[in-house]
């Protein structure tokens, strides 16, 4: 397993991981406090540098075995959003910031990449180590998105869930999120077993889609 | 280092460290496989321009650019001359690769050093963190709002002392050239809220030097050894910072008499005395640094600590005098608007007794007053009226009524009045009526000593029997001037 060619493919993509992660939190913490919550801000989150955002173990070590990761969860407190926002919104909008800004980066290395090719006229001109790096902030970014929307917690698309719920179905909503890391669990170990296509579909779709931008530019 | 400019260095290092990781492994793409005949034919048309051979693989570095390949095969000598013939080079054995076999070792470690460091940095930034334990808890305070002699009221006599070291920290040479040798520790003992923080802090504004403030009790931890530690480090850490004032607040705390007390239960304390002690000798003659303690218990400091070379200036912080209250009062009051009506001086004489940080306390809740009335009369500006200041003393001069307090008001007045420079003539009735008139000579805690020139007979009267106490025409105020008519300085018992 530790090979040379083992190491620097982890490497490769623990960059872009740890990369899009930050701005995952961070978009987190901006929109919190945007909304009139410092309590990121205090705990001195409200930055892009990675140490900031960075779990020991979901940052540094998983995503070096396995393609895998996590970084340290932002602290809001739902009592401190301004009152024109409300409580149920506050954390919508706080939840959705952090898929939405993976959609951004994916969106602006898309942009990169196409534009590039248009101004070189090919993408084959492009060097092959930035169609690299854009490629895997492409597919990483819309990956990082569509999993965190899986309404799991702890996952944000749970609590953008948690929000919408109408009341007559907390209970039974309730009853789940209880379950949820396991249910987390069991969702990331059907993925891994053959699943995955359910995950590789967005990420397909979007491929797809640039290439034929790319081809549409470069014609 | 600005926090930004961090950030965007961290990232622009990942993403030059992501490219450097590509062009590694894009170095390492698999070669092409080509047949040994090939091989033998490029030979033959010389456009090989160096071989590796390892047991039967041969890699071929081909001219122009064009693609290397591998091929398998037995390479005779015939074959090696050919190509060493043609200029190509042959080599033996497998490539090795010294930078990228080191990376790969280097790494992964790299990797556990951080995740190590970054769990220490966790541990570390509680409070309690291990790592932490010896560092001294000297705060650095600024200088920007730098405090001088001219925002401290009184302590005349002091800031005369305290002028000597000013110069020795901003011209050391001066002083170092006359063969002098400055004392170093200086302290400052006097009742609370006296302003000795101020002064130590006006004496730092005044040299611009650091200014390192610590409270002794923050040495003191439960473990033994570490109040010494800190010691250490902060004398370390201000030696590599000079010139520097080291502010030792509440020096009593550590610095009570050794082997005093009950019990063997002081190690820790006495350590961190002794260590105080010898970081106090342990300096050169030419550091400019100072250390400054303060205590109201100067009574019951150990010894060793007043020893030359240790803190052999004492100087006491008296509680202010009539003019240095009324000092106090326009430093407190500057940046307030006061109504043309308040006299300063006046109200001088109703502060007697105060200490600068119950005058500022007063003038404070005078403003605060004026403010509730302007709101209340919706007025914009809050001017300090007469009213104001008379209302926020009333709390003070209601705890000035007990007679406990009275004592020491009047005890430190008179003490205030005899000690510094001339003298004082007191009359005092005591609580059966009684009348002493006579210079002051001493007074302390619990007793006066009065000198009755007439009849050239001293009295010595406690205090308790006392009941009030005027200062005569003839008393000699601390900058010399005399006490016009009756009583200026009159304290009357509220129970009177």
């Amino acid at each position: 397993m530790l090979t040379e060619n083992w190491f620097l493919e982890r490497i490769l993509f623990w960059i872009p991981l740890l990369l899009s992660l930050t701005v995952h939190e961070w978009a987190h913490a901006w929109s919190a406090y945007r909304l009139g919550d410092p309590t990121a801000e205090r705990e001195g989150r409200l930055t892009l540098n990675p140490l900031a955002h960075m779990d020991p173990i979901g940052t540094l070590l998983v995503p070096l075995l396995a393609p895998f990761g996590w970084a340290k969860p932002v602290p809001i407190n739902i009592g401190l959003f301004h009152s024109k926002v409300g409580m149920r919104t506050g954390v919508m909008l706080v939840a959705a910031a952090g898929p939405v800004s993976n959609i951004c980066i994916a969106l602006l290395s898309i942009a990169i990449l196409v534009g590039w090719a248009f101004l070189c006229g090919s993408v084959e001109l492009i060097p092959v180590s930035v169609y690299s790096l854009l490629n895997t902030a492409i597919w990483l970014n819309v990956l990082l998105a569509v999993f965190n929307m899986i309404p799991i917690p702890p996952l944000d698309g749970s609590r953008i869930v948690d929000a919408l719920m109408p009341d007559r179905l907390r209970g039974i909503w309730d009853a789940f999120r209880g379950l949820g890391p396991i249910a987390l669990a069991a969702v990331v170990v059907g993925l891994a077993l053959g699943g995955s296509q359910w995950l590789w579909w967005p990420i397909q779709t979007v491929q797809l889609a640039v290439e034929e931008l790319l081809q549409l530019v470069t014609r | 280092m600005s926090k930004r400019l961090k950030t965007i260095l961290i990232w622009v290092g990942l993403i030059a460290v992501f490219f450097v990781f590509f062009s590694l492994q894009h170095g390492r793409e698999p070669l092409g496989f080509e047949s040994f005949e090939t091989f033998l034919k490029n030979v033959d048309e010389d456009l090989v321009t160096s071989i590796r051979v390892h047991n039967n693989e041969i890699t071929v570095h081909l001219v122009d650019e064009m693609p290397s390949y591998k091929t398998l095969g037995a390479v005779t000598d015939e074959i090696t001359q050919l190509v060493s013939d043609n200029g190509g080079i042959v080599e033996w054995g497998e490539e090795s690769h010294p930078f990228r076999t080191w990376l790969i070792i280097a790494l992964p470690v790299l990797f556990v050093l951080l995740f190590i460091w970054y769990f220490a940095k966790r541990v570390n930034s509680t409070q309690s963190g291990i790592f932490s334990l010896g560092k001294s808890r000297a705060r650095l305070v600024s200088n920007d709002s730098a405090i001088t002699f001219d925002d401290v009221a009184g302590c005349d006599e002091a800031k005369e002392q305290l002028g000597d070291m000013i110069d020795f920290l901003v011209q050391p040479k001066r002083w170092t050239k006359a063969g002098a040798r400055l004392p170093r520790g200086i302290l400052l003992d006097g009742p609370p809220g006296c302003g000795k923080t101020l002064l130590a802090r006006a004496v730092a504004g005044e040299t611009k030097a650091k200014f390192y403030t610590v409270s002794a009790s923050e040495f003191v931890e439960l473990f033994v050894g570490v109040g010494a530690a800190r010691v250490r480090d902060m004398f370390e850490i201000a030696a590599k910072n000079t010139p520097a004032v080291i502010f030792i607040d509440e020096l009593d705390a550590v610095g009570r008499r050794r082997g005093s007390g009950i019990g063997a239960g002081h190690d820790e304390r006495e350590q961190t005395l002794n260590q105080i002690l010898v970081s106090l000798d342990g300096f050169e003659r030419t550091d400019t640094l100072v250390v400054i303690a303060a205590t109201n218990r100067s009574d019951i400091l150990d010894p060793a600590l007043m020893r030359p070379g240790r803190f052999d200036r004492h100087i006491t912080v008296p509680p202010l005098s009539r003019e240095a209250r009324c000092h106090a009062l326009e430093i407190h009051t500057r940046n307030k608007s006061l109504a043309d009506e308040v006299s300063l001086q006046n109200l001088a004489e109703l502060t007697d007794g105060m200490t600068g940080a119950q005058i500022e306390s007063v003038t404070n809740e005078a403003s605060l007053l004026a403010v509730r009335r302007a709101r209340q009369a919706n007025d914009t500006s809050a001017i300090i009226r007469r009213e104001d200041l008379l209302k926020a003393l009333e709390p003070v001069l209601a705890a000035g009524q007990s007679f406990d307090q009275l004592d020491t008001v009047l005890i430190d007045s008179m003490a205030q009045l005899a000690r510094p420079k001339g003298r004082a003539v007191a009359r005092i009735t005591l609580e059966n009526s009684s009348e002493i008139v006579g210079e002051v000579v001493w007074a302390d805690g619990t007793f006066i000593k009065i000198h009755n020139p007439t009849d050239a007979t001293d009295v010595i009267v406690a205090k308790q029997r006392i009941h009030s106490i005027e200062a005569l025409p003839g008393t000699e105020m601390a900058d010399g001037g005399h006490v016009p008519g009756q009583s200026t300085a009159r304290e009357t018992s509220g129970l009177a």
